[in-house]
């Protein structure tokens, strides 16, 4: 276990529990992404593990050694800052060099170690230039190679790419795959970003209002969300929230039968999560879900279409319409009413109160 | 080419300045004027030029000894001020210390006090610890009153220097007095130089205390200019030339400080 932390919680002076009894463990090499939306918790968390924040209780151990009255820069752990952080008055050399001269080594040492760096990183034509004459992009590669100059048991990355622009952050998200995957260091990684935390992550933990909602991987988070929370922060667009009953045949929604799959543990009043890609648009049936297309989105190779149902008020319960993703080649026609159905075996079930994930049964 | 309000704010500026330098070119004249030409009803603008007012308050004003002093004093203060300024601002600005605001605010508001106030219970101290006429006394003096304003506005410019960049330090290894000296010393560059400036004109025209504690060994330039006018006379020459030479350092501080005053070092740190 690289990172651990136990029953982890941080108030702040004026009253905010930002941290609430947080239990997590990373593993060696993994790479872990900490995601949720603004105010859930995330950055304060690695501040914690950082040492940039003290918490209120609770223990942090890095490498099976408790850390939480060591200093940051005794922790053995490199952090990349959202704002790059660079000290403008020294040249990039100077910025990956200054960690490695202040823990004993010679000047000659660290630059050779620095330069060997920044060749992987592509910077060793930067190397005399101040953060100021860097673009963002090399400014975030300064950054990067500043944390990977000093070998650290962990890299902590507080949303590093939110500042890039689109093309420059796809380039390097597969940089630091490329990185994790040569080098397997413990990440922990913060962004709010559910698109970067799905292609970069081993393991996703979902936070909101400073707890944990789930932890699993990409996959599993997208596919069984532990709750409400989880199946509507993920996905995009969101996955479509339904408001539906438990009957004896199966799950109704609207007075219609939308599933034949039994609900054990479930009674009366359920939430169904269906993602737009689970939805299948057809003939209309007399007794089955239909609905109006208003209006469509296309996204290059696929088309989102809203589909508004005939009761969308009663049935759908975080949104106006059914968002369906279908083939850019699939043949819709806007204004037209189709039947809908959902592909049963992909649904999710949730408690209509508690929004807790219920399991169902063929 | 240029706007009419550009052309006119122009000449605005520039009869601005003309109104501020008037007086000190005057000055400058004066100094170097005859007595006979300083005296005359009708301005005189031509004239042969002479150091006599140059020469005597070196020699009958002891000009010498004074400059000696001032530059002593104001120095060795306005270099005491800054380093403590600077260590007493980053605690306020940076450390998590509850009612920081608040005492930062209690710290300035000790200037808000008249001078003459604090004159007398510093002439009677100075007296027990035999302080009167000393350059200590007065470095003292002048670090004490000196401090609360200086550490107010270098609380401002630390305050607009990011965080990040202190925090990445402290991940680099570095301690708080490490931070100070090799991140935060070099970034505050404009903060200290307008403090610095502040502080030193501040100290080199102090004349109430300088008045009230000083006798003979440590007596200021404000002082000894003062000295020049008496119940009879008014030796405008002489008052002139000192303060021409009173100002140079001033200019000389203003101009190699000027140049730091450029704000924007900080830029490229953060996003």
């Amino acid at each position: 276990m690289t990172v651990s932390l136990k029953n982890l919680r941080k108030t702040f002076a004026d009253g905010t529990d930002a941290v609430k009894s947080i239990d997590l463990d990373i593993e060696q090499g993994e790479f872990i992404t900490l995601l949720g939306p603004s105010g859930c918790g995330k950055t304060t968390t690695l501040r914690l593990i950082a040492g940039l924040e003290e918490p209120t209780s609770g223990e942090i151990y890095i490498n099976g050694r408790q850390v939480n009255d060591v200093d940051p820069g005794d922790r053995d752990i490199a952090m990349v800052f959202q704002s790059y952080a660079l000290y403008p008055h020294m040249t990039a050399l100077q910025n990956m060099t200054l960690n490695l001269t202040v823990a004993g080594l010679s000047k000659e040492a660290a630059n050779k170690k620095a330069l060997a760096t920044a060749r992987t990183l592509g910077l060793e034509d930067l190397l005399d230039k101040k953060p100021g004459k860097l673009s963002g992009g090399q400014r975030q590669r300064v950054a990067l190679g500043r944390a990977m100059v000093r070998d650290p048991v962990c890299y902590l990355m507080d949303e590093p790419l939110s500042n890039l622009d689109l093309k420059l952050r796809e380039l390097m998200r597969t940089e630091l795959k490329r990185i994790h995957k040569k080098d397997k260091v413990t990440t922990v990684y913060v962004t709010h970003d559910q698109a970067e935390a799905l292609i970069l992550s081993d393991r996703v933990t979902v936070m909101k209002d400073g707890e944990i909602q789930q932890v699993g991987d990409p996959v599993e988070i997208y596919g069984n969300p532990a709750n409400e929370f989880v199946a509507e922060f993920i996905g995009s667009p969101s996955i479509n929230l339904i408001r539906a009953d438990i009957t004896e045949n199966g799950i109704s929604a609207g007075g219609l039968q939308v599933s034949t799959r039994n609900v054990p543990a479930g009674n009366g009043a359920i939430t169904l999560g269906v993602r737009p890609e689970d939805v299948i648009l057809g003939t209309v049936e007399s007794d089955g879900l239909k609905g109006k297309i208003e209006f469509t989105e296309p996204q290059g190779g696929i088309v989102h279409a809203f589909v508004k149902l005939e009761q969308s008020e009663k049935i759908l319960k975080n949104r106006d319409y059914l968002v369906v993703s279908i083939d850019v080649h699939e043949s819709i026609e806007i204004g037209s009413t189709v039947g809908i159905q959902f592909r049963e075996e992909r649904m999710n079930c949730f408690d209509a109160q508690s929004g807790q994930s219920i399991e169902t049964t063929s | 080419m240029r706007s009419p309000i550009r052309k006119t704010m122009d000449i605005v500026a520039v009869f601005l300045v003309a109104i501020y330098l008037a007086p000190i070119y005057w000055i400058a004249l004066t100094s170097v004027k005859p007595m006979s030409d300083i005296n005359s009803k009708k301005p005189v603008w031509l004239f042969d030029p002479t150091i006599e007012h140059y020469a005597e308050a070196f020699v009958r004003f002891e000009f010498g000894k004074a400059l000696l002093n001032s530059s002593i004093i104001v120095f060795s203060a306005t270099f005491i001020t800054m380093i403590l300024a600077l260590i007493a601002a980053y605690a306020l600005a940076r450390m998590r210390l509850r009612g920081a605001d608040v005492l930062a605010l209690f710290i300035l508001s000790l200037r808000f006090m008249p001078a003459v106030v604090i004159a007398m219970p510093f002439y009677l101290m100075f007296l027990k610890f035999s302080l009167i006429d000393s350059h200590i006394g007065m470095i003292v003096v002048y670090v004490g009153y000196g401090l609360p304003f200086a550490v107010w506005i270098m609380r401002g410019f630390l305050l607009d220097l990011p965080k990040d960049i202190e925090e990445a330090a402290r991940l680099d290894g570095l301690g708080w007095i490490s931070i100070i000296r090799r991140i935060i010393l070099p970034l505050s560059g404009p903060g200290i130089a307008v403090t610095a400036i502040f502080t030193f004109v501040f100290n080199w025209n102090e004349y109430l205390f300088a008045l009230y504690l000083t006798q003979a060994d440590a007596v200021t330039l404000p002082i000894q200019i003062a000295k020049m006018v008496d119940a009879y006379t008014v030796l405008w020459g002489t008052i002139s030339a000192s303060v021409v030479m009173q100002l140079v350092p001033m200019v000389v501080v203003v101009f190699l400080l000027q140049r730091h005053m450029i704000r924007g070092l900080a830029l490229g740190a953060v996003k």
